[in-house]
């Protein structure tokens, strides 16, 4: 369970090592590519805590999302709409509602009173 | 799937750092107002203007070193024609040195005899051989001036230098040097010489005069006439 964090300590240690630094005009495609990305990894959370998770839908969720999010920034800056805000505005609110559902599920896992939860 | 589900983490950690890098980058915020930015701005274009001055300057003075390039080309082709014209003798040249005079000894001079006496090729070389000895630089006979290729010879009892006839006697002789001190040095040593004696012989009497700062000596007016030199070709051939 704790594997993914673990990940993404690494992950970002790493980041910061290599120093890489990309330039000023895509950053915006970057950020949005991460708000994508952190979507999939707690989406794919919860599915792994509510023991629906499939590594196929998880996987081409990720890489499929990203794409689709950078593209979408891409036309939005081509059209001369914030398109991208659309992207944030979606993957945003399914970020929540995720960490909620997660929080739901850890907090039924570990609660020693099952009722106190269900009244939460 | 623990494993692809790290490996994803692994990813978003990665590019979270990367986009946290990229963002970063203005460290210090820029807290000056309007005022403090007007003064940064003036500095700015202070040296702005400063530093096109400066290119200004290095430019004129690029354009200049140009032009006195050019011009010391010529010039120096024009100093080296003047030494060689000095050297060759076709500069009139005034300066230390001292006048020689050689005139008939009247005492000597005999009732009924010719009174024009002709100085002799010969005791003018030796003459001349002494004076050069002596480190005389410049010579004038008779306002004719000596150089390399000059001949003083005997025709038809006539004493010609360079063509030039030497027929009235007191006959002036210049001879130039470099310094006031050497034109002292020479007076001296022929004060002394032998040449007087062997003018005296041939009853010609030859005045030394003092060390004079400033005897003109008259230029070479003949044409210089090469007849065995060549310039060498272009491109160094023997």
């Amino acid at each position: 369970m704790w594997l993914p964090f673990v990940g993404l300590i690494i992950g970002i240690i790493l980041g910061l090592l290599t120093e890489i630094r990309i330039p000023e005009e895509y950053s915006n495609y970057l950020s949005i590519a991460v708000l994508a990305a952190l979507d999939t990894l707690f989406g794919g959370i919860r599915a792994y805590l509510q023991n629906i998770y499939d590594e196929k839908v998880f996987v081409s969720g990720f890489f499929f999302n990203i794409i689709l999010a950078a593209s979408l920034a891409f036309l939005g800056v081509h059209l001369g709409v914030d398109l991208y805000l659309a992207a944030v505005f979606a993957f945003g609110v399914r970020l929540f509602q995720n960490i909620a559902v997660i929080r739901r599920i850890l907090l039924t896992k570990w609660s020693p009173n099952k009722e106190k939860v269900e009244k939460n | 799937m623990n494993v692809s589900l790290t490996l994803v983490a692994a990813v978003v950690g990665f590019m979270i750092a990367i986009q946290f890098q990229t963002v970063k980058k203005p460290n210090e915020r820029d807290t000056r107002d309007i005022w403090q930015l007007r003064a940064a701005l003036l500095k700015e274009k202070e040296l702005e203007s400063n530093l096109l001055g400066e290119i200004r300057s290095n430019e004129e003075k690029l354009s200049a070193y140009e032009s006195k390039r050019k011009q010391s080309k010529e010039q120096a082709l024009r100093d080296t024609l003047q030494e060689l014209k000095l050297e060759a003798g076709q500069t009139e040249i005034s300066g230390p040195g001292i006048t020689l005079q050689i005139e008939p000894v009247i005492e000597d001079i005999q009732l009924g005899s010719p009174d024009t006496k002709i100085v002799s090729p010969e005791l003018l070389k030796r003459l001349l051989n002494e004076l050069n000895m002596y480190e005389a630089k410049y010579l004038a006979i008779d306002g004719q001036r000596i150089i390399n290729t000059t001949v003083i010879r005997d025709i038809n009892r006539e004493t010609k230098i360079d063509g030039h006839t030497i027929k009235n006697l007191p006959l002036e002789i210049k001879v130039g040097v470099d310094t006031m001190n050497a034109a002292e040095k020479l007076s001296n040593r022929m004060k002394v010489s032998k040449a007087r004696d062997e003018f005296f012989t041939e009853s010609l009497r030859l005045n030394v005069s003092d060390a004079d700062p400033a005897v003109s000596i008259p230029s070479y007016n003949n044409p210089i006439r090469i007849k065995y030199m060549e310039p060498i070709k272009e491109g160094g051939g023997s």
